[in-house]
């Protein structure tokens, strides 16, 4: 009896502590979950992994996450998610794949015009190519020739030597080219580009995939994508019959009077290859009453039952039943993009994951799905089967800060959640060495708040119905190069550029007729009355999202030398811009030179001029005068983007000499001046 | 005695194990909530359309509670339209203070008791609802039946919104010689209403949606014919509605309703979610019984009775509950008293596109006696678009009409456009599911002023007038 007793008692006692222990341990993993936040709400976490891309060795050990804020490859185990080690690469890194081998990892540094390449067996950088200009996409051949590399600033593919990094020549793609996609058996690389090819004005924006043979490192094809402006990742199909690229397809030349019924854009993808009979097939991803903002990455599962999309805007990944989807496709006849009642015939789900999730890669079995939720540094992890997620990675924030601050703190933790429920499996948390902050307080705040802001930039979640956001028109935080026809000034009338939104805290008024102040006023009322059309920021919220956009810098400008001296064509150009008297040695009235209005560092006197560009469709011929930031990349120009090069301003649009005197200038000076006009 | 001690240790510390991996029932989401039912000896189900009284015995508001019911309002002579602010914390309601008044709105404070009115109207007002940015919608009866009508609450805005969904005060919404009743506010913030199909002029009942300052009017879905009401926006998004002896559904992804596999019955009208998976629905079995209030969990075979009283009909159950707020929608009207509307391309229709496109298209608003009144024509453009600036705020309609004035297609219906709206139709008739091209209409290359077809031309003798068909 009394052994019995103890016999319960040991039983129960037993019971209690692996409940208290379970209790314990479930605590911890909810404290750690929180701490994460709690670090993000106290300042803790001064920078962000902000990871991008993932993808797995090619032994299925280790995967890689592309973490574009922190400038690292983080390698992770690939099984248990535990980090293995950190890589320190270039600036703003955008896209990595694995040699043909495996024991290379080439990784395109946006930022610095890098390639960095990664010994997978060391895990260290053992070579820093210079490439093109801002390198978004690498991708090596299968015979390990030739390394392909697409420069979204040159809009071109630089291939090089793949074992010294040389270039040995530059193949034209798309404007703003930023990725490429192997075909399964790496014969034909498809490249995609994330601005419209210059076109005629007010005609819908026109893309194309570009094909290229990688043995011949020649393009083969473009395939042309009619209506589309953003094109962000392909995949293809592990036997080849099947690509797919998602994309975005603005309605920028409808009045943008409401949002419903796709109002402003509608999301797709475009369909190629031989199970679409071998043309090119554009599909919604959109509902009736609700959208699949920004799509951006694919994946198709080895056996191609599955396509998953990453939805940017929509912080969701959308499930798609590839036989129902093909089968659709041959009872129905297109087009389909104008359909929103179309994807009930092949999303068969929408999975919630983190904010702006990019890249997806499945494991090699294909019964997993990583998703890169750029904006909350983790990867969501789904089974495809269920479509669920069963885990959250958890990634730390950037290795230089983090060290500075905390020395050598390690976090990872991982969420199971079955049936939704959350439950925690591992967390490791090593806060040894921690350390006082060196920042102050305010700083650490300042950069919680732009992550925030960068967030609310990213999400579609305030416009009506979630059909866009900020990013939608302000790709990666810059542009779309399209012009669009808004409501408030009448329908066809005003038609507007949009403007890079680089560096602009000091070029107050904003908007082409100067109409809006301060940042505060375009992103807050205004943009939910025309734009979002729907209840959108709350105070707090707004000013995020303003101290964000008011801290994006410009980027490098790659028309300027690293020495910061002008060539001879530039100093010729630069004297033309300055010039105060004409060829014939007349006076230059001082609201005709140059730097009259674009005056000061960035190139504006914040006024509005008439330069003899106003449209029969225009209310004013005055225009607030556009910064010079960048100006080389912001392509069509003037207020209504009818000039489609630097050139075209002057040689078609300028016939007065009111936008400047520059009908006495030679074509060769023209070309001076612009030459000039790049290095702003 | 200390096992007995341990064990109760390791249940707590199980309970808090389970409390703190999410396998506590969440109390919101139990059944059991305390909801207001709306208490009648008759209830006649779509009355509102035919502008006839609802409730023509009266009707008294009950607070259920642990299926015990009391009244909410017990000083009223009659009250209805239960709607609970977003809160939870007051109750908007159609009462009457004596039995000789029109129905009005009033407000209950559900913590202390205390009730104000908020509308004063010379005639019915009734079944009011919440809408953000402390506004609120109702059905204002008119001789042709209800109205949608709008007014801020009455109440000093604590956080004034930068941009209100319209002035304080009285806002017209429908504007159409016929009945229209709201049902529900969507999370979108769009109000869903019932009205007649086609709208304006028949009697088979059917759900349309209007922003809330009463632009944007469409069907919700154009899969029209049968006769649909009573709609309610789950939490999931989908909008389940009654066709008075079934259930149905619509969701995002379909532009056409669905069924729900509910057993078979007489609907009263809207349901109420209590939780995911369990909804309060007035239901009977005959035309003979009362309507009370069942509970069932979607997908089950049979429905629980949940309350009931004898010779009562028990209809519009309403959970008191906090609920998510609606988005508030952001006015872009201007301020015109005309409208502006392009069709962009009016050969496309979920009835048929048109091969060629029409040569003109004919307005047509209804005077104040509900008459039909031309307002004109304007040209169809090749690619069929065409601009045309309309009266704002009133019945309106569209006939298109070949070169030799006889009539290609007509609305069926009447819709309006606010004042000060400035609208895009992808097509004739298209139904939601129909976005527009991504083109410039031929139309704005060619001028952006619209024709002006807010005043009627003078008569002149018309070509094609003996042509028209209905």
């Amino acid at each position: 009896m009394r052994r019995f007793a103890i016999s319960r008692f040991r039983t129960s006692a037993g019971a209690c502590l692996a409940a208290l222990a379970a209790t314990f341990f479930c605590a911890s993993a909810w404290n750690s979950t929180a701490r994460v936040d709690a670090a993000g709400e106290s300042g803790e976490i001064l920078n962000y992994a902000s990871p991008v891309e993932m993808l797995f060795s090619h032994d299925g050990t280790q995967l890689y996450v592309l973490a574009s804020q922190s400038d690292e490859v983080r390698v992770l185990n690939a099984v248990t998610y535990v980090p293995i080690k950190s890589i320190v690469v270039g600036h703003s890194p955008r896209g990595f794949s694995l040699s043909a081998h495996g024991r290379r990892l080439f990784v395109a540094n946006s930022w610095d015009d890098t390639v960095s390449v990664i010994d997978t067996q060391a895990l260290d950088v053992i070579a820093t190519w210079r490439v093109g200009a801002e390198p978004s996409s690498v991708v090596e051949d299968r015979a390990g020739k030739y390394l392909f590399v697409a420069n979204r600033i040159s809009d071109d593919v630089a291939v090089l030597d793949a074992h010294t990094g040389a270039e040995v020549k530059r193949l034209l793609a798309g404007r703003g080219a930023s990725y490429i996609t192997p075909s399964a058996e790496g014969q034909r690389l498809y490249v995609t580009h994330i601005y419209p090819n210059p076109g005629p004005e007010r005609t819908p924006p026109e893309s194309e995939i570009t094909v290229i043979d990688t043995a011949r490192a020649e393009v083969v094809d473009r395939i042309p994508l009619h209506g589309i402006a953003g094109v962000f990742h392909v995949a293809i199909s592990a036997d080849g019959r099947l690509g797919a690229a998602a994309e975005l397809h603005p309605k920028n030349l409808v009045p943008l009077a409401h949002l419903e019924h796709g109002g402003a854009f509608v999301d797709t993808l475009t369909l190629f290859g031989a199970d679409v009979g071998g043309k090119s097939v554009e599909i919604p991803l959109d509902e009736l009453d609700r959208y699949s903002a920004r799509p951006f990455g694919v994946a198709i599962t080895p056996d191609k039952s599955r396509m998953f999309v990453t939805c940017g805007g929509s912080e969701a990944v959308l499930a798609i039943d590839v036989p129902h989807l093909l089968r659709y496709l041959r009872t129905h006849r297109g087009p389909y993009a104008e359909d929103l009642a179309a994807s009930a015939n092949y999303v068969i789900a929408r999975i919630p994951v983190g904010h702006d999730p990019r890249g997806a890669t499945l494991t090699p079995d294909g019964r997993r799905l990583l998703v890169a939720n750029r904006l909350d540094d983790s990867i969501s992890v789904i089974d495809t089967r269920t479509d669920r997620i069963i885990s959250t990675i958890l990634l730390a924030g950037s290795r230089q800060l983090w060290s500075m601050q905390f020395s050598d703190r390690i976090f990872s933790a991982v969420n199971d959640r079955p049936n939704g429920k959350p439950r925690c499996s591992q967390c490791h948390i090593d806060e040894r060495h921690r350390q006082d902050s060196p920042m102050d307080l305010s700083m650490r705040k300042q950069v919680v708040a732009l992550r925030r802001g960068e967030q609310t930039f990213y999400t579609a979640r305030y416009s009506f119905q979630g059909q866009i956001g900020c990013a939608n028109c302000h790709i990666d935080s810059t542009f779309d190069g399209l012009e669009w026809d808004l409501e408030p000034d009448g329908f066809g009338r005003n038609i507007v550029d949009n403007r890079l939104l680089e560096d602009i805290r000091d070029t107050a008024p904003y908007k082409w007729n100067g109409g809006n102040p301060d940042v505060p006023t375009e992103c807050g009322p205004r943009t939910e009355k025309y734009f979002w059309r729907s209840e959108t920021y709350d105070d707090v919220t707004l000013a995020d999202l303003v101290g964000y956009i008011l801290s994006l810098p410009a980027r490098p400008n790659r028309w300027r030398m690293a020495s910061g001296e002008l060539t001879t064509a530039q100093e010729r150009g630069k004297e033309l811009f300055e010039r105060t008297k004409d060829k014939f040695g007349y006076p230059i009235p001082l609201a005709n030179r140059c730097n009259y209005c674009h005056s000061g560092p960035l190139g504006t006197d914040q006024k509005s001029f008439d330069v003899g560009t106003k449209k029969p469709t225009d209310d004013s011929g005055l225009f607030d005068t556009p910064q010079l930031t960048n100006i080389a990349l912001t392509g069509p120009y003037l207020h209504d983007g009818s000039a489609r090069t630097l050139e075209e301003i002057w040689t078609i649009y300028n016939p007065g000499d009111k936008h400047g005197r520059t009908n006495d200038l030679t074509k060769d000076e023209l070309n001076d001046l612009i030459e000039y006009l790049r290095t702003r | 005695m200390r096992a007995g001690l341990l064990m109760l240790a390791t249940g707590a510390a199980l309970l808090v194990l389970i409390a703190l991996c999410g396998f506590a029932p969440t109390p919101q989401q139990a059944p059991g909530v305390d909801f207001i039912v709306t208490s009648a000896p008759v209830y006649k189900p779509l009355a509102e359309l035919r502008g006839e009284e609802r409730f023509p015995s009266g009707a008294h508001l009950l607070l259920v509670h642990n299926r015990k019911a009391e009244p909410l309002v017990p000083d009223f002579a009659a009250s209805a339209d239960a709607d609970v602010s977003y809160d939870g914390k007051s109750v908007l309601f159609a009462g009457k203070k004596i039995a000789s008044d029109p129905w009005q709105i009033w407000e209950l404070n559900l913590q202390d008791r205390s009730v104000r009115r908020v509308v004063t109207t010379a005639t019915d007002a009734e079944r009011p609802l919440y809408l953000p940015g402390g506004r609120l919608v109702w059905a204002q009866r008119t001789p042709s039946g209800f109205d949608l009508d709008s007014s801020d609450d009455g109440r000093p805005q604590k956080n004034p919104p930068r941009n209100p969904t319209a002035d304080p005060g009285f806002l017209p919404l429908s504007h159409l010689h016929a009945s229209a009743f709201p049902d529900a506010v969507l999370q979108d913030g769009r109000i869903l209403f019932e009205a007649g199909f086609p709208l304006g002029r028949s009697s088979t009942p059917e759900l349309y949606l209007v922003y809330a300052d009463g632009s944007g009017v469409e069907s919700y879905r154009c899969d029209h014919g049968r006769a649909r009401w009573g709609g309610t926006q789950l939490s999931s998004g989908d909008t389940i509605f009654t066709h008075g002896t079934s259930l149905a559904r619509f969701t995002s992804p379909l532009a056409h309703e669905t069924p729900v596999a509910a057993p078979r019955g007489e609907y009263a009208g809207a349901i109420a979610e209590i939780a995911a998976d369990a909804w309060l629905v007035s239901v009977r079995a005959a035309a003979d019984e009362h309507y009370a209030i069942r509970l069932w969990r979607p997908g089950a075979p049979t429905m629980k009775p949940e309350f009931a009283k004898q010779g009562m009909d028990l209809v519009e159950p309403a959970p008191v509950t906090p609920r998510e707020r609606p988005n508030r929608h952001p006015s872009g009207l201007h301020p015109w008293n005309y409208a502006n509307l392009l069709a962009f391309d009016s050969r496309l229709s979920r009835e048929g596109d048109l091969k060629t496109a029409s040569a003109s298209v004919r307005l047509e608003m209804q005077d104040a006696n509900g008459k039909a009144i031309s307002m004109g024509t304007a040209p169809v453009e090749r690619d069929g678009s065409f601009f045309v600036k309309v009266p704002g705020d009133t019945p309106i309609r569209f006939t298109l009409l070949n070169r030799d004035g006889a009539v290609v297609r007509r609305e069926r219906g009447w819709f309006w456009a606010r004042g000060g709206e400035q609208r895009i139709c992808v097509g004739c008739h298209t139904g939601p599911e129909r976005a527009a091209e991504n083109r410039v209409p031929a139309v704005l290359l060619h001028t952006t002023t619209p024709v002006d077809l807010t005043v009627p031309p003078k008569p002149v003798k018309s070509r094609g007038a003996g042509q028209e068909g209905n």
